[in-house]
């Protein structure tokens, strides 16, 4: 088996710009050709190696498509291979505004709880939330087409956040159509 | 013989290439065998053209029955015929049973396994034992069906088993002396067995309500790629339950108090029969005829439909978790294929029918519809098909995690990640000189240790002893295709790996395996002969505790003391010979005395008569 080249980029790897509006549709058809080359299925009759193999690189292949595919991580991702070290997850934000703002919306999330149109409220700060999303996406891309990487990594956080309160959110949804 | 070989395109010409595979749906309630025969998927019947072999297995004395021969016993001999063993696999003793549970075998709890046993006749086995006996019949009536070994099988679990269940099954192939080319999602292989790989592209739902789990699955079709974007379901929600739910309404109107085992297997067969006959009519009759208790009733569609539709309730609220797992809407779903026996009850169709607003998919056998979609795929694998592009990708149903301080668990891989998939962790030392670690991999999505499902225990032994805080050890864990789970790890300073032993929550471990796998049919003819002795000693030392028990009552009475010493002499004979004699051999002993007893016999016949009648009037005498 022909090995692909492990210190290959993600972008390389599936054929892409590294630049984060990246075309979904063409990513996953990437991802689908690799898997269709390597997948474990491809070897269920070759030697151990072979299969041994194939598992070790369908599943870089596919630890490549769950980054490139999820915006938060696609940004720490791109900054990291422009060479920006990203700090671990415990860091806070001081960006005071922002706190502000997470707190006002974990504060809607939590207000969903309680009433009988609890689920139709879910769905208004769902759409809140995603509006909030790709807000931030926009001013990711602003600044990393700057070389603004500081500031583009404050933004890469800030998504993060917001990605965090939509989980909230979703446990909350199961929740209550659990009753 | 053929002069003139006719193929498929694509497929082989030379058929004396062509490797046999086959798919089999090892089911709660039935299971199936399916093959690629002349370029189509079939279920492969037994000699009465039924191809449902009910996942039964019947324990006698002699033989392992499965399928109806063994259903054909389940009333009389409830506590050696085992059925549903499905739900056992890979689980612990607390998880089987609950409260409601009208059928109880003879669990055996021991300290040198963690895994429940049922006690049979046959002994005390597991539930991957169980499962490989009827494995082994339908690999048999494959490899009967083509009249060559089988290259390989494709076995289905249901999407939502987890990594101990998943092993499980995989121990059961092994023990059937199977080569697994792979496990596969029972969604995935029913959108397969549709052929829906050569429709257009588009996202499908695959509800399958089985005898006893329901699934559902989001499907995503690119080009004959199947991406499965999300799992969902309940492992213990199906027909079964639906039955118990009748049973117990049975029970109530009938007023049966004091059920036993017996009792309990004829309402649960009532019970499945009038939710059957209730398919195709408004009403059935039950009947229930045992011992001293009997009851004649009648139940219609609405009665059945007020019982069972909390559970088919149920069934559509995990639908919409998945789509939400998925990330799709539901007006986005363009098919919704229909598999399991469970869906041909008319309130399931209804309901599926009206949540996803649309017509489900019902062409195809719902009960066969998986074992097809595994024979294409074993088919494929096999590689009878080149150039087949249908490839299908999973997604891992349950979040893994380990433990961490405060019993809390912390997630590693997130459910509905790609499969395979590999996790890198590093850790650290917090003893000077600590060479051992010990890791607890957990599955399940809740917080607490406690609410999810212990995996394995990891113990990483033999790193290099360094200051607190100086390894640097690096743990990788590894999900293969199948969903299951391996642990590597090393100390990434020195490069030397760990030596690591896994003590499994609820598996088998190896050893239990490699014992199994010794005991089992690969030695069956030791098996035979060793069952033939077991009965012969058992036999010999029934006839020794009878003739000694004959001598001490009337031998001086009734034998001249060399008849006596010809009898002692053969008893001695074959009780020096009952531990270390062939079966043959004590057969022929057991001959020997029986010969020299005879006039023996004959003579206490006569005295026990002539005392049974001395002093008795006619009259009493039975005759």
């Amino acid at each position: 088996m022909q090995s692909p080249d492990f210190s290959q980029t993600y972008f390389e790897l599936f054929g892409l710009s590294p630049v984060f509006a990246i075309d979904v549709a063409r990513l996953r058809a990437a991802q689908q050709g690799l898997q269709a080359t390597y997948h474990p299925d491809k070897y269920v009759n070759a030697d151990e190696r072979d299969k041994r193999l194939s598992v070790q690189i369908a599943s870089w292949v596919n630890q490549a498509y769950e980054i490139l595919q999820d915006p938060v991580k696609r940004s720490r991702y791109l900054l990291e291979i422009n060479g920006t070290e990203i700090p671990d997850d415990s860091t806070t934000t001081s960006d005071s505004e922002f706190l502000m703002e997470q707190i006002d919306l974990r504060e809607q999330v939590d207000a969903c709880r309680h009433g009988d149109d609890a689920l139709l409220r879910c769905d208004q700060v769902e759409a809140k939330l995603k509006a909030r999303a790709a807000e931030l996406a926009a001013e990711f891309v602003s600044r990393f087409d700057a070389r603004e990487l500081e500031t583009a990594l404050q933004t890469s956080r800030k998504m993060q956040f917001i990605q965090r309160i939509q989980q909230q959110l979703s446990e909350l949804q199961y929740e209550l159509e659990e009753y | 013989m053929a002069l003139l070989q006719i193929s498929e395109p694509g497929e082989s010409t030379a058929p004396h290439q062509h490797r046999f595979s086959a798919g089999i749906d090892l089911g709660t309630t039935n299971s199936l065998v399916g093959m690629v025969r002349s370029g189509e998927a079939v279920c492969l019947a037994d000699s009465q053209g039924r191809s449902l072999l009910p996942s039964i297995v019947h324990f006698a004395s002699a033989e392992i029955l499965t399928g109806y021969e063994a259903q054909a016993l389940q009333i009389s001999d409830p506590l050696n015929t085992v059925s549903s063993i499905k739900r056992m696999m890979g689980r612990g003793r607390q998880d089987v049973g609950q409260p409601d549970d009208v059928i109880c075998y003879d669990f055996v709890s021991s300290e040198t396994s963690k895994v429940p046993r049922i006690r049979t006749r046959r002994g005390d086995l597991s539930a991957v034992e169980i499962s490989s006996a009827i494995l082994k019949a339908l690999a048999l009536r494959a490899t009967q069906s083509v009249g060559g070994v089988l290259d390989g099988v494709v076995i289905t679990v249901p999407a939502y088993f987890d990594d101990a269940q998943r092993q499980a099954t995989r121990d059961a192939a092994k023990l059937a002396g199977l080569n697994l080319f792979r496990l596969l999602n029972e969604p995935t292989a029913a959108a397969v067995a549709y052929g829906l790989d050569q429709d257009s592209d588009g996202l499908i739902a695959v509800y399958d309500l089985g005898g006893g789990t329901f699934d559902i699955s989001i499907l995503r079709l690119n080009k004959g790629v199947f991406e499965v974007l999300a799992t969902g379901g309940d492992s213990a929600l199906g027909g079964d339950d639906m039955d118990r739910a009748v049973a117990g309404w049975i029970m109530q109107q009938g007023g049966f108090s004091d059920i036993d085992n017996s009792l309990a297997r004829m309402i649960m067969l009532a019970a499945r029969e009038a939710k059957e006959n209730l398919t195709d009519s408004d009403s059935s009759e039950i009947s229930i005829d045992y011992q001293q208790s009997s009851w004649r009733g009648n139940i219609d569609r609405d009665q059945l439909d007020k019982l069972i539709s909390p559970l088919v309730k149920r069934s559509i609220t995990a639908c919409r978790r998945a789509l939400r797992d998925a990330g799709v809407d539901k007006a986005d779903i363009a098919e919704v294929v229909m598999v399991g026996g469970s869906t041909r009850v008319a309130l399931v169709k209804t309901m599926v029918g009206e949540y996803f607003e649309r017509e489900p998919m019902c062409d195809l056998d719902p009960d066969e519809v998986v074992a097809l979609g595994a024979a294409i795929q074993a088919d494929i694998l096999a590689g009878n098909k080149p150039d087949s592009d249908m490839l299908l990708l999973d997604v891992l149903p349950l979040s893994l995690g380990i433990e961490t301080m405060g019993g809390l668990s912390e997630k590693i891989i997130d459910r509905n990640t790609a499969i395979p998939v590999a996790r890198a962790q590093e850790f650290t030392t917090f003893k000077d000189g600590q060479t051992a670690m010990s890791i607890h991999v957990v599955q399940g999505e809740r917080e607490l240790v406690s609410d999810c499902r212990s995996l394995a225990r990891f113990e990483l032994r033999g790193f290099p002893p360094m200051t607190a805080g100086a390894a640097r050890i690096r743990v990788t864990y590894q999900v293969d295709a199948d969903g299951l789970m391996s642990v590597t790890a090393e100390e990434t300073g020195s490069g030397v790996a760990a030596e690591i032993v896994v003590k499994p929550s609820y598996g088998l471990s190896d050893r239990e395996i490699e014992s199994m796998l010794r005991a089992s049919m690969d030695h069956a003819r030791e098996d035979i002969e060793l069952r033939m002795l077991k009965e012969q000693q058992v036999e010999a030392r029934r006839v020794i505790e009878a003739i000694n028990a004959a001598l001490a009552q009337d031998g001086q009475m009734l034998l001249s003391d060399s008849e006596i010493a010809e009898i002692e002499h053969h008893r001695s004979n074959l009780e020096a010979a009952i531990e270390s004699a062939t079966s043959e051999e004590l057969k022929q002993l057991i001959r020997a005395i029986e010969d020299a007893s005879e006039s023996y016999v004959a003579k206490r016949m006569n005295a026990s008569v002539t005392q049974a009648l001395t002093g008795k009037k006619i009259d009493e005498v039975d005759v």
